[in-house]
């Protein structure tokens, strides 16, 4: 049995792996959609009956090991995934996690490098050959056209290890400024929003527990029955007290969650979940719920919020937000009572991407941010502010050097201390890092394009690490263009991709069950990713990858292939930034009797892991061993005594609502909402692959009102066509009341005639460059019906915006 | 030209008023302006306000006066802004055309190149007798925008009336209106509101609320007769008692009398006959008259309010424009801050384009202004994007500019030296505004919002659908008129959501059917129904949504041997993820046990404890 964690999204539930005992009979398709015989007699044993004799246990015992296998071509063993006990997920898995292990027997595993002939045909290469064809073209197109020509694409998948070793390999042997990630697709908003107001940017600055205390929980933007749903169970409190309050323009599972007394469900017009926010701080102020000693104490910049959400009476923002003003009121008041000011057990404000994937993505964390200052909750144990990350390693993804404007330990690249720093543990000059690139949208946008006005020609070659662009960037068929017209691109997968498939070079690397490494989980939580059977032959981690091709390339630049010691590098490298490892190692983990340890973790101070005296000696090892009083114990919670601005005080800040990029006219008259359905993980390529997970979702659909329905002449299942200014798609109709009259929804995880990522916009957030995928003006009809003035290349593209009545202060 | 000397002269502007819509202006326009101190920094403004406070939301009056709402939460952001000089407590008292100056009141004149009057309205003061009393009455409150008085051809307005009301008799306009009203509710135990409009409404509920015997008075034979028909009014009528607030409609009120300079009573007429009511509080809400003095005496057109075009430019001078209450739109003026703000959003739009397109031609920073037409036929996304949207590029087409009309207000070039071939391209057409009639009361228990085609004094057109669902006893009236695939106006009395729905389609133009009733019925109908019966449950209901499991799957493992939860859970995963289903898994397998008749031996004891044990309180999604 090898304890390690679910490999996809940022709840990181904690599951073992392990073989199938000898015994235990290959069960049948039992586990198909609508059920199946049950297992049959002795089958499972173990896990069972370890369920069976369970059933008074605490709840915490949650019945384990309900099989789900793999049989791995050429592997040792199939294995079994067990719901393993952890605070987060308490032994619960959804659907995805219990059949996680099925994609390490994916039909069409990558084993060999592949690389793209003359003729077109990509085909099987030895690992010698793909890797000089890769450094003879970086060395070729950056000698003609630029280092910044050769750019990187990183993931959030990646562990923490594997996303510092590719931020630094950008950095030191190619040189490249450009490098960004798909991070930039789903935290930038978040991130950006609490850098500004806390001066740091942890996901959730508490153990996810804490939610389980509350009086009230509001969720903006978060489908978290369908995202996470292990994590309800952190909900269960606050709907018993009824002050689950979600914010959704769609009845999602999760907004279903506050029915029968529960919650409240609000449901805004798509995109101005910003006035919602403002709109109970005006209640908050107006009607005295604030917390006048905390803002006084805690925060700057209150009376200008105040001024600013005057205009924001619930009347006025009934009529743009579509939200009952008395409903405002109602939930403002229940938020104010749960404040611990208010006298409540405590309360919680958590963003997801619904608010933060849009134009005005960072001035709505910044409301929510405001809203969860003005009723005094960050900073106390039992309520905060929070968003929900993601990705799997969204939150370390962030932290450890592949975002175009940061290095390890989140430091700012342009700050001249952070590069000194970093350049003594990488053992470069300072001055060879490249300062800040492009962001994720515009380096996509920029794809071998041409020099023009006042902006450079863009790169050339892209490597691509842990993304399907194709399929999870905005206006994919633009992005997809772009990437066929490179010099070269290189993309390290372990399924081919519809993104690798049009890799000049794919290189298969390892997969989560078969590597070693850390990942952070939503809540900061640093935690041991372990590795429970061998990779199959012919396939390398990137860590290999990296330090081979540094070596092609003829950097002195040092690229350790041991995941503990990139680590220990790592952690130096943090020492002293934001988010700081350097108190952390694999083998502290490992002897932890906490699961995991959160960030900021910094070395004790009496050994201070100073990067010069690092690199001279290796760095005395810090492990369970160690003395455990002398070791910084991580940190649950952040904020409780202070912020770490420079005056030590939240920063409030006057934001206004501007609208959608892309909002309704004649032509485009609906609303385009995107989002995720639960059997499937960002671009699908790895759940579609599981076979049970595709039964459940076979494909694309379009959920529509069924008045609206009606008004477009569109029935239960029918083609609908769907139409923006960036093109048109088409999927079957779903009828349902969970959508509004005036928006259709559709899940972004398909290629192909229905993948909805074809049409959304790229405008992305003035200070995040987040996209604005969640939202877009639409046409919709029947597929097939003869409208010629519907035509995709008539729909007219949304004036551009200027952004300038915006009230935001950018820093 | 990069050079400071080279800096063209930035235009100044001189905005009258500091209310709402003047403020927001001045907020919208420097939001457009360069940052400065660079040529791209066009614009100086210097603000004249004639009240002493900081800007602050007028519309929350009527909350303060209910109490609801602390007055510290209507301020308004204070303008800081290195090129914007801000003079409160300035009365403006004279435009002087041809100097391009306003005086104001201490005698100093503030030249301008764009003048823009935002000087809103003042409480419309009705001509009954005992009104008004001696302008040095003692203890009086002065009453603001009393000047007011002299404007226009609205005869209940008194002629020369002056200065003064009654001791217990206000207005309710100012911050000052709403603070004295609040501080005689301590005295005071039956209080009368005249005008039961959308303000006298909120204000009679907000006097109820504090305790207060109110009773409405209303010249219309119903209630909100502007915006509400005679069934809608009987509606919004029965809630108001239930609220505490007596109505005299179709009511003209002949004598306020007052007893040493204080209100004790008044007398009305109504269809049955004259009556006297004793009044401790009066309150006057009977609609605003436009603050339009100081431009009719400097002789420009003014009619109701300030008369102005399509790009809210008098006709009588390309260098004044005018918005918020005091202006008067070729569609009317509404009194409706979504319509000042809209316009404050329209003209920071047109002045900000004007003064680029001059600075990229001339290179001079002319900046040329009036004339521009709107097409008022195109839709307007005004409402939807808050009345404070963010400026848009406007699209190609458009309607074109008066060339005529247009005139060059850079500093130093005079209008009339400005040649038709000289001036800039045709203008695209900002979009005029549309849906910034929204009606919505702000009083708690009575819902009312209207929009559109509303009320009694529509015009028939055999074009419009309507559909409407009175139901009084509920208090409950909703009415939707769809012509077109759209919905052109709905009323809705006891129905928040709906209305709020209603809205959003509205101002938003989203396709609708052409059949009403679905607008109406839908929301009516929506209460979902749960299925807690698994008899009656649908085999494909998802019951574990965390594994995608239904009633069918459940269902089939039983039949497969499963007999418990846990068996259950092993066979087909429900209940492995969140647990929150787990009850309603529990429930399955007892009906199960209970009706199937293939099972042989019953355990629902068992099956409730391992329900129990394993579930820390989450309830069940269905």
């Amino acid at each position: 049995m090898t304890s390690t964690h679910c490999p996809y999204c940022a709840l990181q539930c904690a599951m073992s792996l392990g073989p199938v005992p000898d015994a235990v009979p290959a069960p049948a398709s039992h586990l198909a959609v609508g059920g199946g015989p049950g297992m049959p007699d002795g089958a499972g044993e173990t896990a069972a009956a370890a369920m069976a004799a369970n059933s008074a246990a605490a709840a915490e015992d949650r019945p384990r090991g309900v099989l789900a296998e793999a049989t791995i071509p050429g592997g040792p063993a199939r294995v079994v995934v067990h719901g393993r006990d952890f605070p987060t997920n308490k032994g619960g898995l959804c659907q995805k996690g219990w059949t996680s292990a099925s994609v390490l027997g994916a039909g069409d595993r990558l084993t060999t490098p592949l690389v793209r002939g003359a003729d077109g045909e990509l085909r099987a290469a030895s690992w010698d050959d793909a890797l000089d064809l890769i450094a003879e073209r970086a060395t070729t197109i950056a000698a003609e056209h630029g280092q910044d020509a050769v750019a990187v694409f990183g993931g959030g998948g990646l562990t923490n290890e594997k996303a510092y070793a590719l931020g630094k390999f950008a950095r030191t042997v190619l040189r490249t400024a450009n490098i960004d990630y798909n991070g930039r697709f789903c935290m930038a908003s978040a991130a950006a929003g609490a850098n500004r107001a806390f001066g740091l940017d942890r996901g959730l600055p508490f153990p996810l527990a804490d939610l389980g205390g509350a009086q009230a929980v509001i969720l903006l933007g978060s489908n978290l029955a369908e995202t996470m749903p292990p994590a309800l169970q952190h909900l269960a409190g606050a709907r018993e007290r009824g002050g689950l309050i979600v914010v959704d323009p769609r009845r999602s599972a999760t907004a279903t969650l506050t029915a029968d007394g529960a919650g409240v469900h609000l449901q805004p017009v798509p995109g101005t979940d910003l006035v919602v926010l403002l709109a109970l701080l005006h209640v908050v102020w107006a009607e005295g719920l604030s917390d006048a000693g905390y803002l006084e104490s805690r925060t700057t910049g209150a009376d200008a919020v105040r001024r600013s959400v005057a205009a924001w009476w619930p009347e006025r923002a009934e009529q743009v937000c579509g939200i009952d003003a008395g409903e405002l009121r109602r939930v403002a008041r229940l938020l104010a009572a749960a404040s611990p000011a208010g006298g409540g057990s405590g309360a919680y404000i958590l963003t997801g991407r619904g608010v933060e994937q849009s134009t005005q993505g960072t001035a709505t964390v910044t409301a929510a941010i405001n809203l969860a200052l003005a009723l005094g909750l960050p900073g106390r144990v039992g309520s905060g502010y929070g968003a929900v990350t993601g990705q799997g390693n969204g939150q370390g993804g962030r932290e450890h050097g592949q975002k175009a404007d940061q290095l390890p330990g989140y430091r700012k690249i342009d700050d001249p201390a952070a590069r000194e720093h970093v350049a003594r543990v990488w053992g470069v000059d300072p001055a060879s890092i490249p300062g800040p690139g492009l962001p994720a949208v515009e380096l996509l946008r920029r794809l071998a394009a041409p020099a023009g006005a006042g902006t450079p020609a863009g790169p050339r070659m892209l490597f691509v690490h842990g993304s399907n662009l194709v399929v999870s960037a905005p206006n994919s068929t633009r992005v997809t263009a772009n990437l066929q017209a490179l010099d070269f691109l290189v993309v390290c997968d372990f399924v081919p991709s519809e993104t690798a498939l049009l890799a000049d070079v794919i290189l298969p690397v390892t997969q989560w069950a078969e590597e070693e490494g850390t990942m952070t989980s939503l809540e900061g939580r640093v935690i041991r990713r372990r590795k429970a059977l061998a990779a199959p032959p012919g396939v390398r981690s990137e860590l290999d990858i990296f330090a081979d091709l540094a070596a092609r390339l003829g950097s002195p630049v040092h690229f350790g292939t041991d995941p503990a010691k990139v680590f220990d590098e790592l952690a130096r490298a943090s020492a002293g930034g934001p988010a700081d490892y350097s108190g952390l190692s694999h083998a502290r983990l490992d002897a932890e009797s906490e699961p995991g340890l959160f960030w900021p973790c910094p070395a004790p101070p009496a050994q201070p892991a100073r990067p010069d005296q690092a690199l001279a000696q290796d760095r005395p090892a810090i492990s369970g061993q160690a003395d455990q009083a002398a070791l910084h114990p991580g940190t649950p919670r952040t904020f409780l005594d202070s912020f770490p601005t420079p005056d030590g005080r939240a920063r409030m800040i006057a934001v206004d609502h501007v609208g959608p990029s892309d909002d309704l006219r004649p032509d485009a008259p609906l609303y385009l909402i995107t989002g995720r359905v639960l059997q499937h993980y960002q671009s699908g390529a790895q759940t579609r692959r599981v076979s049970e997970l595709a039964a459940a979702q076979p494909g694309p659909f379009v959920e529509i009102h069924p008045v609206l329905a009606l008004t477009l002449g569109i029935d239960e299942g029918a083609p609908v066509r769907l139409a923006t200014a960036r093109g048109a798609i088409v999927a079957g109709a779903r009828l349902t009341t969970a959508v509004r009259p005036d928006t259709v929804f559709m899940p972004f995880h398909w290629s192909g005639p229905g993948s909805v990522n074809r049409i959304t916009t790229d405008a992305t957030d003035p200070i995040s460059g987040m996209p604005e995928f969640k939202l877009c003006a639409v046409d919709v009809s029947l597929a097939g019906a003869v409208v010629p003035a519907r035509d995709a290349d008539r729909i007219s593209a949304p004036a551009p915006s200027t952004r300038s009545d915006t009230l935001e202060v950018p820093r | 030209m990069n050079t400071t000397s080279d800096r063209p002269p930035r235009t100044r502007i001189v905005v009258v008023g500091n209310g709402m819509v003047g403020s927001r202006f001045v907020d919208d326009l420097l939001s457009r302006d360069g940052a400065g101190p660079g040529p791209d920094a066009r614009f100086e403004i210097t603000v004249l306000g004639a009240e002493a406070y900081e800007p602050y939301n007028r519309v929350l009056l009527s909350e303060v006066v209910a109490g609801k709402v602390e007055v510290a939460s209507l301020a308004l952001p204070a303008l800081v802004h290195p090129r914007a000089r801000v003079h409160r407590g300035m009365a403006a008292v004279r435009i002087d055309r041809a100097a391009r100056a306003v005086h104001v009141e201490d005698g100093a004149a503030h030249g301008y190149d764009v003048l823009v009057l935002a000087t809103g309205s003042s409480a419309r003061i009705p001509a009954i007798t005992g009104l008004i009393v001696a302008p040095d009455a003692p203890a009086a409150p002065s009453l603001p925008g009393a000047s007011a008085g002299t404007t226009g051809t609205a005869a209940p307005v008194l002629p020369g009336w002056t200065a003064a009301l009654p001791r217990g008799v206000h207005a309710l306009r100012t911050l000052d209106d709403a603070r004295e009203i609040v501080a005689a509710c301590v005295n005071a135990r039956r209080a009368v509101v005249i005008g039961a409009g959308v303000l006298g409404l909120e204000a009679a509920c907000g006097l109820a609320r504090r305790g207060l015997e109110v009773t409405v008075i209303h010249g219309g034979p119903s209630l909100m007769d502007r915006q509400l028909d005679a069934d809608a009014g009987a509606v919004a009528a029965a809630t108001l008692t239930a609220l505490g607030v007596a109505q005299r409609l179709a009511a003209r009120t002949t004598e306020i009398l007052v007893t040493d300079g204080l209100v004790t009573g008044l007398l009305l007429t109504q269809p049955d006959g004259e009556h006297h009511l004793p009044v401790d509080l009066l309150v006057l809400t009977c609609g605003t008259v436009p603050e339009a003095r100081i431009a009719a005496d400097a002789g420009l057109p003014v009619d109701r309010g300030i008369v102005v075009d399509d790009s809210l430019c008098s006709p009588g001078d390309p260098r004044i424009f005018a918005i918020g209450d005091c202006a008067q739109p070729r569609e009317g003026g509404t009194g409706l801050i979504a319509q000042g703000w809209d316009q404050s959003r329209r003209l920071a739009d047109h002045l900000t384009a004007s003064a680029a397109r001059a600075a990229a031609e001339s290179g001079a920073g002319r900046v040329r202004l009036g004339g521009a037409q709107l097409n008022p036929g195109r839709p307007s996304m005004a409402l939807r994007l808050s009345m404070n949207v963010i400026t848009r590029a406007p699209g190609a087409a458009g309607g074109g500019a008066d060339p005529g009309a247009a005139a060059d207000l850079g500093p130093a070039v005079a209008p009339a030296q400005q040649t038709p071939a000289q001036l800039p391209p045709a203008q695209p057409a900002p979009e005029a505004p549309r849906g910034t009639d929204v009606v919505r009361l702000k009083a708690a228990g009575l819902d009312v919002v209207t929009m559109g085609v509303c009320g009694a004094r529509r015009v028939p057109d055999s074009s419009h659908r309507t559909v409407r669902l009175s139901d009084p006893a509920a208090g409950r009236h909703v009415e939707v008129v769809v012509a077109g695939g759209f919905v052109i106006g709905a009323t809705c009395v006891g129905a928040p959501q709906i209305g709020a729905d209603l809205t959003a389609a509205y101002t938003r133009r989203t396709p609708v059917p052409a059949d009403p009733a679905y607008l109406l019925l839908q929301p009516v109908a929506s209460a979902t129904t749960t299925a807690s019966d698994p008899t009656h449950m649908p085999d494909r209901t998802t019951v574990c949504r965390c594994n995608s499991v239904t009633k069918a799957g459940i269902v089939e493992s039983w039949r497969g041997g499963a007999r418990s939860v846990a068996e259950v859970a092993k066979a087909t995963r429900a209940t492995t993820g969140c647990g929150g289903c787990k009850d309603v898994v529990c429930g399955l397998v007892d009906w199960l046990a209970a009706t199937d008749p293939a099972q042989e031996e019953d355990a629902p004891a068992e099956t409730r404890e391992v329900a129990a044990g394993n579930l820390t309180g989450a309830r069940g999604p269905l």
